[in-house]
């Protein structure tokens, strides 16, 4: 976090089973604006085109709210996923190294 | 912003989206089961075969090409034949599985797949590479021929449809609009940074542009096929087939037939069934017409607007006149093949023809045809000879060679054969292209190369019969024998051993003997003796005497009962010996009996022999060089005089210290060169004090033995490469020049190596705790030190090692520095580089347990000079 920046409070989320659509539920609590974001991907078995289009967005939104959004517990499927699909912010929510510079260009 | 950079972006950011889209499907598809797959690859199997027909009328009334009926059983050959195929076939995880090589091979997606559809299979293509694309978890975007992409398009939305609807990733498929501006389009895919593969199938200029692109590419090439109608063909079968190829959706299958080449006895024949099945056979003239219509007088190539067109259009067009229906046109290429305009791919019903005389030159018009254009594409031949198939086959430079069957829905798999069913024509390199496959699933995916570690399986192999214990010479008594050549030296004659021998051969065994054996032959010496051997043609060597002889000997049996060996073949040194390159002689037929007077070389249970060779030593290692018979009889070294017992116990103590750290020791050679050490350590004062003592005597000649067996197995070190190499150089006794170096050895591999070696069958380093275990073995020990580790307490150990060698050597009187062998400092430095050089090759080193390097060779030499205080 940024020196200087106010700490807010930390929200611990975890998503179960398959992530096939955005979260309603963890939208809300992003839009309040007070809180940071922990998304705990221990028991996510499986991220379709549209989870992973959400959890873009849903950066892009804590991004712009200066929220911050951690990712834990990706297991290695959901990680697999998030290094194939070329998309630097999911990488950085993992708090992993950012894709080189040959990476999504779209 | 100017109206073409607007277009530009526009097209850019359209291309960034089917991208998006492909990458994210791409990375969505990592995480489904095979099980998953499956059933899309079912599913969309299961809608292709549903609209073959609406799709082949569709690509039909779009292109203006081909059969509409041919065009559905392409469709159905890409969807229900590709679908038996693969069907059971993994593409997910461990797809298979080589127990004998301890290896698998597990599957991983290609990514996101830029597709190319042609204009003249454009649904069949969409089908097949959308198929193979599901089956191996690849998302794909198809880009169309301009002329088919309303086709083509349609094709890949029904695939999409039926894919998502069971299952597969949002995006999985997609495809560039019919527009204007589709061919810049793609051009921005093929090289966007986003697609993995390009999957060219299309006109050559779109596979080059492939190719161009800088990205991995599946590419095909252009086709020319020739198709041999050989004089033992089935001709009446072979004219039906080529019809039914050539105008298979009118000759617009590229692996078609192009040109035929007809043995003379068969021309007739066949020609005449054509015309019957209503073919028509050009006149000279009609053939000019026919050229001038099809070929583009520019270029040399087709003329792109008759490609799929019937036969009875181009006939008309080229100002034929011929009323009645055709199935096609047959053109005699007379005159020079390699230049005649029709000796090129004809995407039509109109088919070339050559009549040959021989086969031989069948052959070669067909190569003609082959190189004209449609290099690693497709041939034919109608033949039943095999001979002349393999003949055709070896000259022909084609991808598939289709026998006795119509080349294009031959060349297309699963129908007539069993290739793999495609739509895409690997050429391999002789048409651009990576392979000569029928391009499929297995192109499409990454095979990651698991290996399990080797299982590296070491043998122990020694002398089959050895007789220990005093006395045991009387074992010759009931040795079967009927001629017994003796080899041995002049020193064991003057000892009497020879006589002991000779007085205990069986009575009728005619004997001979060479004498004359002296230290460290050389080649010529063991010609010597195997010419003499000749004469008296025996059935058993026996040598007698120390190392020297009995290496020695080993040579002589091989060569006597193999002449035709060379010594500069057997000798050739290796990394590995279950990969070396040169084979020895499995079965000996001459008995040896090895009868050492000296103990320390242990020659006579080990696989090994060396030989001088100018100033360095040969060593050849086989298991046909074990001795049949080994007699280990101490009486033998009674006469041993003080200085070679103490040379040859040095020798032998070196072996077990060398062996017992050795890359390629095993709980069997340990327990022998431990047994060896203690031995050693035991008996060696004993009999220097005591030289008549047969005891102790006993004891070392069985420990040389042991040692000997034990490096038989688990071989020597470097120390065996600084002796040999030095030895040589020299002239210093084997078993001196290893004295001089064992305490630098020792010391070099107690230390963690600089480099590890790198051999699977020695998974750890562990020569400094064997060098601890010897010291223990042989009854020396260290106080304890409160806090100490096991490591440094290991070292001490190896320290009271050293000091235990230190002590042993002075009493043996054994040199344990190169100035105690008398050579001047400036000689011995002076030649310190080719010493290296040949110590670095000596095959010694290979199971050292410290990677030796060249500049730690050379060290170890330089350090060895000065004179050495206790450790």
């Amino acid at each position: 976090m940024a020196e200087g920046k106010k700490a807010k409070k930390l929200e611990k989320i975890r998503i179960m089973g398959e992530l096939e659509r955005g979260l309603d539920d963890v939208d809300k609590i992003l839009a309040t604006g007070k809180t940071d974001i922990e998304l705990d991907f221990s028991a996510c078995t499986f991220i379709s085109v549209d989870g992973l289009e959400w959890l873009e967005e849903f950066l892009l939104r804590a991004d712009s709210l200066k929220s911050a959004v951690t990712f834990v517990n990706v297991q290695t499927p959901v990680y697999k996923v998030f290094k194939v699909a070329h998309i630097d912010s999911l990488m950085r929510a993992c708090g992993s190294p950012s894709q080189d510079a040959q990476g999504l260009v779209c | 912003m100017t109206v073409s950079s607007e277009q530009e972006l526009m097209l850019t950011q359209r291309a960034n989206h089917l991208v998006r889209q492909a990458r994210l499907a791409a990375a969505v598809f990592t995480q489904y089961s095979q099980e998953k797959v499956d059933k899309i690859v079912r599913a969309m199997t299961a809608a292709a075969i549903e609209n073959a027909g609406k799709l082949a009328l569709m690509a039909h009334q779009e292109t203006r090409m081909g059969v509409t009926e041919d065009k559905i059983l392409k469709n159905l050959v890409a969807s229900e034949f590709l679908y038996h195929q693969i069907k059971d076939k993994r593409s997910v995880g461990i797809t298979r599985e080589f127990p004998d090589l301890n290896m698998v091979e597990v599957a991983e997606p290609m990514g996101v797949i830029f597709a190319l559809a042609p204009v003249t299979n454009p649904t069949s293509t969409v089908i097949f590479k959308s198929i193979c694309c599901a089956k191996t978890r690849n998302t794909v975007i198809f880009s169309a021929h301009l002329m088919a992409a309303e086709s083509s398009n349609y094709a890949a939305k029904i695939m999409y449809e039926a894919a998502l609807a069971a299952g597969a990733p949002k995006g999985f498929i997609t495809w560039v609009d019919k527009s204007s501006r589709l061919r810049r389009t793609s051009e921005l895919l093929m090289s966007h940074p986003e697609v993995d593969l390009i999957f060219a199938t299309g006109g050559t200029q779109m596979v080059k542009a492939a190719y161009s692109s800088g990205k991995p590419a599946l590419g095909v090439g252009p086709g020319n096929t020739p198709v041999y109608v050989h004089k033992s063909a089935n001709v009446l079968s072979a004219a039906m087939d080529i019809i039914i190829s050539k105008t298979f959706d009118n000759g617009t299958e590229c692996p078609s037939e192009q040109t035929l080449v007809i043995d003379r006895e068969v021309s007739e024949q066949l020609l005449n069934e054509f015309k019957r099945l209503g073919c028509h056979l050009c006149t000279q003239e009609e053939v000019e017409k026919v050229s001038d219509l099809i070929v583009d007088s520019r270029t040399g190539g087709i003329n792109y607007k008759l490609v799929g067109q019937p036969a009875n259009l181009i006939a008309d067009q080229a100002g034929l006149n011929i009323t009645t229906p055709i199935k096609m046109l047959l053109c005699p290429l007379n005159g020079e093949l390699r230049h005649h305009k029709l000796a090129i791919e004809k995407l039509m019903p109109v088919l070339g023809y050559v009549v040959v005389d021989s086969v031989n030159e069948g052959i070669n018009k067909a190569l003609d045809i082959n190189y004209a254009g449609g290099t690693g594409h497709t041939a034919g031949i109608f033949c039943e000879d095999d001979d002349v198939i393999e003949r055709f086959s070896d000259a022909i430079n084609a991808g598939r060679i289709i026998v006795n069957s119509p080349a294009s829905i031959g060349g297309l798999g699963g129908v007539y054969n069993h290739l793999n069913t495609t739509l895409s024509f690997g050429c391999g390199t002789g048409g651009g292209n990576i392979t000569t496959d029928n391009v499929g699933i297995k192109n499409l995916i990454n095979f990651k190369r698991v290996p399990r570690r080797r299982n590296y399986v070491i043998s122990f192999q020694t002398t089959k019969n050895i007789y220990i214990n005093p006395g045991s010479i009387d074992h010759l008594k009931s040795l079967k024998c009927q001629s017994a050549f003796i080899i041995t030296s002049r020193s064991a004659s003057r000892r009497g051993h020879l006589a002991q021998v000779t007085e205990r051969l069986p009575q009728d065994c005619h004997v001979d003997v060479f004498t004359d054996m002296g230290p460290e032959p050389d080649f010529a010496t063991i010609q010597r003796v195997v010419a003499s051997m000749r004469h008296s043609k025996p059935d058993t060597v026996i040598a007698l005497g120390g190392g020297s002889v009995l290496d020695a000997a080993k040579i002589v049996r091989l060569f006597y009962d193999y002449p035709e060996l060379k010594i500069s073949e057997i000798a050739v040194n290796f990394l590995d010996f279950h990969h070396r390159m040169i084979e020895f002689p499995k079965d000996m037929k001459t008995q040896l009996v090895a009868i050492p007077t000296t103990s320390g070389t242990g020659s006579e249970v080990t696989p090994f022999a060396v030989l001088k060779d100018g100033h360095r030593k040969i060593s050849l290692i086989d298991e046909c060089l074990l001795p049949d018979v080994a007699i280990i009889d101490a009486h033998l070294t009674r006469s041993l005089p003080p200085d070679i017992t103490g040379d040859t116990a040095f020798d032998a103590l070196t072996h077990a210290l060398e062996a017992l750290v050795s890359t390629f020791s095993s709980d069997y050679t340990d327990g022998l060169a431990l047994e060896a050490l203690r031995l050693i350590f035991e008996s060696l004062p004993e009999t220097l004090k005591n030289p008549n003592n047969v005891l102790y005597r006993h004891k070392l000649h069985n420990a040389a033995t042991l040692a000997g067996m034990a490096i038989g197995n688990a071989s020597v070190g470097v120390n065996h490469a600084l002796a040999h190499a030095f030895g040589a150089r020299f002239d210093i006794a084997h078993g001196r020049a290893n004295a001089a170096f064992l305490l630098s050895t020792i010391e070099y591999n107690a230390q963690i190596p600089s480099k590890f070696v790198s051999i699977p069958c020695y998974p750890l380093w562990v020569a400094d705790r064997k060098y601890a275990r010897a010291a223990q073995f042989i009854g020396l020990t260290v106080e304890p030190i409160e806090g100490e580790g096991e490591e440094a307490r290991g070292l001490r150990l190896v320290h009271k090692l050293r000091q235990a060698v230190y002590d042993l050597a002075k009493l043996a009187n054994q040199p344990l520095s190169v100035s105690e062998l008398g050579i001047p400092v400036e000689t011995y430095m002076a030649a310190i580089p080719e010493l290296t050089e040949v110590a670095f090759s000596d095959m010694s080193i290979r199971t050292n347990p410290r990677y030796t390097l060249a500049p730690e060779v050379a060290q170890l030499f330089a350090s060895a000079y000065a004179p050495r205080e206790r450790p």
